[in-house]
């Protein structure tokens, strides 16, 4: 995501090289697509949008798939179809049962041949993860193919809705997309109206990452009243030094860490003693496998996240 | 690093002194180009044959006739042949155009990237990837950056003065630099999730081969057009004065080596990215085996450059499978051994 949202960017790929009439007729086309979200035929043609913009059709519920991204594992599990899920890629170890699933390389580079040998009738890519050079061919070769690429809280619902379409299992997907949303709903009336925290939220240690607000976990810190003191910075993920973490004199550090209890980031900015954050005792862990991977846990990483800020409120 | 033997053969060009007491030029030629080529088909069935998904030798052979399952046809057609083709024509164009490189430059650690071309072809590539651009647009915008590099290359060592070998060298090497920085800061400033398709890319990843049709034409011109002026290339590697001397056209066969060379670089890292290694080791292990006769290595290097590439490729594809290796590693693994082997042996 470098300079601008997913539509515009399906738009230029897809439609700018083509001649004006047929470019209005594709944007009609996509218009049409976005009204209605899925429509199930009477032959059992299931159609659902991806999210790019793509018509993704399906003659009957998919029965096997292949999930090229942790959180797209995680996702199919959600909505039911975790059974169906017959191949995954590095690091799928949500839910347990994930971690049993034969694998076809890692979400950066694709094992093709396992990948086809598979005879996926699904294959859930995530699009700026993957590498189109190697998505593009499968495309090609005449396998369906469902780019996820959530970019805010309700993207996380909608992907589970869909693909409980795709998979026949939208009683179950319906439910917890249900759910999740009721959770993310509370927790946004909950924190509504706190005082805003100054927070300073850190992905990677060496260098320094952090995130802005357009980002889903900046997304979540604003929900949580978090204010991001890196939040106005053009890149999504930037990457800073540690003096100007300083200099924003952040009021919270909340940190992942490179498992799920790690807490070694936070211990380095300990010794910073001038910032607020470390004089307050506002070094906060929370687990990276809930809040940074886009899968319903999201909204439990929010309330771990708000509730870590709410503690800080209190320390002023 | 030739004998005085194939050095006496390449000054006067003469097939009856070169290395190899009983034959003449054209059965050694034939001789050790057979045995190369069939080398090379080996080297590919082998491509064609494994995998990381097994199909079995009988499953094989009645694809390739024309029957088996749509499965294994998908995986042989769709898949392995292209890629193996692919890697042939990328090995080959890169070992092709090293030999050039060395003869032009007269030096030994020339390589096909030692003017700055794979940087240009680098800001190229990595400057689409980061404006999100498809996969046609990236490799174009590689071809673009290469002939960029090229050009400023060969103007600005044109310059006022005279134009040599090392004022080619020192120029191209400076501005290889120049775009080594730039290649930097794109990966720096570049979004995190793009990072690991930009690095695959620059190590050379035969992933991005999407046919093999253009980087196997380039390859049979190349070597058509190249080929029969090996005898003014053995002339030109005794350096540019006996050349003259001898009465090669000096400076245009320069010009036009530093083309040829540039272009088969171009196409070859428009296919599969900047793989190193193989234009530099492959043109120097056929001599040691070989000897130095330009109208035998050129081809040669071709084959062996080709053989090389298709099974590190495979080696990568099936090693650590389904984890893909960058093939980079595979060349040097399998390079470095056997090239060390050959000059430790050589009485040279």
């Amino acid at each position: 995501m470098v300079c601008c949202p997913v539509e515009s960017m399906y738009a230029r790929s897809a439609i700018a090289r083509r001649p004006p009439v047929m470019m209005l007729a594709a944007v009609l086309l996509i218009a049409a697509a976005s009204v209605a979200t899925s429509v199930v035929a009477a032959n059992g043609r299931v159609c659902v949008v991806d999210d790019l913009g793509r018509d993704v059709c399906l003659d009957g519920a998919a029965r096997r798939i292949v999930a090229l991204s942790p959180a797209a594992t995680e996702l199919l599990f959600a909505a039911g179809a975790g059974d169906r899920v017959r191949g995954a890629v590095d690091y799928s170890d949500y839910p347990e049962a994930a971690r049993a699933i034969p694998r076809v390389g890692s979400h950066a580079r694709l094992d093709m041949e396992r990948l086809v040998a598979m005879q996926p009738d699904l294959i859930v890519a995530w699009h700026s993860g993957n590498p189109a050079e190697q998505v593009a061919p499968l495309i090609a070769l005449g396998l369906t193919v469902f780019y996820t690429e959530p970019l805010q809280f309700e993207d996380i619902a909608t992907s589970l809705e869909r693909l409980g379409r795709l998979a026949g299992t939208e009683t179950t997907a319906d439910a917890v997309a249900a759910g999740y949303r009721a959770e993310i709903a509370a927790l946004r009336a909950r924190y509504a109206n706190t005082a805003p925290v100054r927070v300073f939220y850190q992905i990677w240690d060496e260098p320094v990452m952090t995130v802005n607000d357009t980002h889903l976990i900046g997304q979540a810190l604003q929900l949580c009243g978090g204010v991001n003191v890196f939040g106005e910075l053009g890149r999504q993920v930037p990457r800073l030094d540690r003096e100007s973490v300083l200099a924003a004199e952040p009021e919270a550090i909340v940190a992942g860490g490179m498992g799920e209890d790690d807490t070694d980031w936070l211990d380095d900015w300990a010794r910073f003693k001038e910032m607020p954050a470390v004089q307050r005792g506002n070094l906060y862990f929370v687990p990276p496998s809930l809040i940074q991977r886009p899968t319903p846990r999201l909204a439990d990483g929010t309330g771990v996240l708000c509730r870590k800020l709410e503690r800080a409120r209190a320390q002023r | 690093m030739r004998s005085a033997e194939s050095r006496h053969a390449a000054a006067i060009g003469d097939a009856a002194a070169l290395p190899g007491p009983h034959f003449g030029l054209r059965s050694r030629l034939v001789r050790t180009l057979s045995l190369l080529g069939a080398v090379a088909v080996g080297a590919i069935l082998i491509g064609i044959a494994v995998g990381s998904v097994t199909v079995p030798l009988p499953a094989l052979w009645q694809v390739l006739t024309g029957e088996g399952s749509a499965l294994h046809r998908t995986l042989i057609f769709e898949l392995r042949v292209p890629r193996v083709l692919a890697a042939f024509a990328t090995g080959g164009l890169l070992a092709m155009a090293g030999a050039l490189m060395q003869v032009l430059l007269r030096n030994p650690l020339a390589d096909p990237y030692v003017l700055g071309l794979a940087g240009g072809a680098a800001v190229g590539a990595l400057g689409a990837m980061l404006l999100g651009l498809g996969m046609v647009a990236v490799s174009g915008s590689a071809f673009t950056g290469a002939l960029v590099s090229t050009i400023m290359v060969f103007g600005l060592a044109h310059g006022t003065g005279s134009w040599t070998p090392t004022r080619l060298l020192l120029t191209g090497v400076v501005v290889a630099a120049g775009w080594g920085a730039l290649i930097t800061f794109m990966l720096v400033i570049g979004p995190t999730e793009r990072i690991p398709g930009m690095l695959y890319w620059l190590m050379g990843d035969l992933s991005y081969a999407r046919s093999p049709w253009a980087a196997l034409g380039t390859l049979a011109i190349a070597l058509a057009v190249i080929s029969p002026l090996g005898r003014s290339l053995n002339v030109l590697a005794r350096g540019p004065m006996q050349a003259a001397t001898l009465g090669v056209a000096v400076r245009p066969l320069e010009w036009g080596i530093y083309i040829a060379a540039s272009l088969l670089t171009a196409a070859a890292v428009t296919t599969a990215g900047t793989i190193g290694f193989i234009g530099l080791i492959v043109p120097h292990m056929l001599r040691l085996m070989f000897g130095a006769d330009q109208r035998l290595l050129l081809p040669a290097a071709a084959l062996a450059g080709g053989t090389l590439l298709v099974l590190a490729d495979t080696l990568a594809r099936i090693v650590i499978a389904p984890e893909q290796l960058p093939v980079g590693v595979i060349t040097a693994l399998l390079g470095v051994p056997t090239f060390l082997y050959l000059l430790y042996r050589s009485r040279f």
